[in-house]
């Protein structure tokens, strides 16, 4: 007997602050204080103090400000080596840990233009599909 | 000012893989080494600092219970891979307080074989999922970004690592104690470019122990004292538009402490710095101000930080080599200190020496300590 492939929800991989739908984004904080943007999300502004910061969708695109290959496997991990893990910074200078996806490793450089990208990670209990982000070289480095 | 400070005694249990040993056992060795080095009766400490990770409730207690149960106040604590140079640190902050004269620090760690990873509140999120919560990382990130901005390269890295080897190969309490080449280095396995495997430091079991006393107090028993000069203590600072991987801020805390010592950079006769991969030693000969930024690399490739180089650090090994069970580690930095200005460190002696610098760093916060005869 097969179930019928009901709606099956998209979530956020745990410890990730990722919009899904049409336009994924990080999610992060502006303070409306200062101006200044945060990734994760945070309550008080470590710039000015402010407390109570607003959510913003990030940009979508950064340039990879530090990179290593990694080359050995870490128990519990979905990622399988040689893969890059990659500091990100995004437009607004917001610094993001991450991976990158479609590279070959030996082709990141530090300065390269990346766009964010959403990618099925497993799949939960309730049969929803956990979706997690990556960066990837810009498509249309503009 | 307050009181001096003076390290009166210190002890090692030898660093390596002892898993048929026990916590307390590792301590007891250390502890009774420190007090017999002090010349010290237990019954005498005041006050006792334990700095250990993941020892578990109350290992304060059980660690220096092995020798001795006198009612004392003792206190646990965790600062990471700087835990016990923090201990030493809380240790003379009460003396130099005139709260007491004789205190004891005790460090102690038994590790899991392979990579440390999950550390700095992971949680089994992204991070971990990813595989983005892997130490090498850290210091990879910070290692490439060097590379780009400066051209240093991986041989400088590996350098480190040769000299740690060298230097551990002479101390019979190191973790390894054979010596590495350059093509050793290099060839070993890849973990995270450009780190190596020979240019991570190794899991370990092993304890510290140190002794210090007021000024007054270490009369009684020395006639040479070394003193622990001067400390800070820090965490990373906020710097709006600046993207910092470090564990603090190593330059500000540096300053602070050659201000308050009144010496400077040049003044420093042996160092030793936190080196859990071997790049650590290029960025802080640089943070620590023995050279300028961006020259880290050839300063170490030059030989100025062997034995009989110009700033010789981690004499005894550093991390790399000595080992690193984390929460004994800044105890044994302070060991090999205060040996090296009492003229008492053997193959290792740098000649002379008469003031010490000493970095100690873990996630959640970093340590400058100076040390003078």
């Amino acid at each position: 007997m097969q179930e019928a492939p009901a709606e099956r929800k998209q979530v956020p991989i745990k410890g990730a602050r990722l919009r899904l739908g049409d336009s994924p984004a990080l999610l992060g904080s502006r303070c409306p204080g200062c101006g200044e943007h945060f990734y994760p999300p945070r309550y008080v502004c470590l710039n000015c103090y402010h407390e109570g910061l607003e959510e913003v969708a990030l940009s979508t695109r950064g340039e990879l400000y530090s990179f290593t290959i990694a080359r050995v496997a870490l128990p519990g991990t979905l990622m399988t080596p040689p893969y890059v893990i990659a500091q990100v910074r995004l437009t607004e200078g917001v610094q993001v840990a991450t991976v990158l996806a479609d590279i070959d490793p030996e082709a990141a450089r530090i300065g390269m233009p990346l766009e964010l990208v959403v990618e099925k990670a497993s799949v939960d209990s309730e049969g929803n599909d956990v979706m997690t982000f990556k960066f990837r070289p810009a498509k249309d480095a503009s | 000012m307050g009181e001096r400070v003076v390290i009166l005694g210190v002890g090692l249990h030898p660093f390596g893989r002892h898993p048929e040993k026990s916590v307390g056992e590792l301590a007891r060795v250390a502890a009774l080494a420190a007090l017999k080095d002090a010349g010290v009766e237990f019954k005498d400490v005041q006050a006792g600092f334990c700095g250990h990770v993941v020892q578990g409730v109350g290992t304060g207690l059980r660690t220096f219970g092995e020798v001795g149960l006198t009612g004392i106040p003792i206190t646990n604590i965790e600062l990471a891979c700087a835990s016990s140079s923090r201990a030493a640190m809380l240790a003379a902050d009460a003396i130099s307080g005139g709260i007491y004269d004789l205190a004891m620090v005790i460090g102690v760690e038994k590790m899991e074989r392979g990579l440390l990873s999950g550390v700095g509140g992971a949680e089994g999120g992204y991070q971990a999922k990813m595989g983005i919560a892997l130490m090498p990382a850290l210091y990879a990130l910070m290692a490439q970004r060097h590379m780009h901005l400066y051209g240093t390269k991986h041989e400088h890295f590996a350098q480190v690592s040769v000299k740690s080897h060298r230097n551990g190969s002479l101390n019979p309490n190191a973790q390894y104690q054979k010596p590495l080449t350059l093509e050793d280095v290099l060839n070993s396995r890849m973990i995270a470019d450009p780190i190596t495997l020979y240019e991570c430091s190794p899991t370990t079991d092993g304890a510290s122990a140190v002794i210090l006393a007021s000024e007054k107090k270490a009369k009684q028993y020395t006639k040479s004292p070394v003193f622990m000069d001067t400390w800070a203590g820090g965490t990373p600072q906020y710097v709006r538009g600046e993207s910092d991987f470090l564990e603090g801020p190593n330059t500000m805390l540096a300053q602070r402490v050659y201000e308050k010592a009144a010496i400077g950079p040049e003044d420093v006769d042996v160092v030793q710095v936190h080196d859990a991969f071997s790049p650590g030693e290029v960025f802080l000969v640089e943070e620590l101000g023995f050279c300028p930024h961006g020259e880290g690399g050839p300063f170490v490739w030059e030989g100025n930080t062997e034995i009989n180089g110009r700033l010789p650090i981690n004499t005894d090994g550093g991390l790399l080599s000595r080992g690193h069970p984390i929460g004994a580690t800044g105890g044994a930095m302070i060991t090999e200190l205060t040996l090296q200005l009492r003229g008492q460190a053997a193959a290792r002696q740098v000649k002379g020496a008469k003031t010490a610098l000493m970095h100690n760093a873990g996630i959640g916060g970093v340590n400058v300590i100076a040390f003078k005869t």
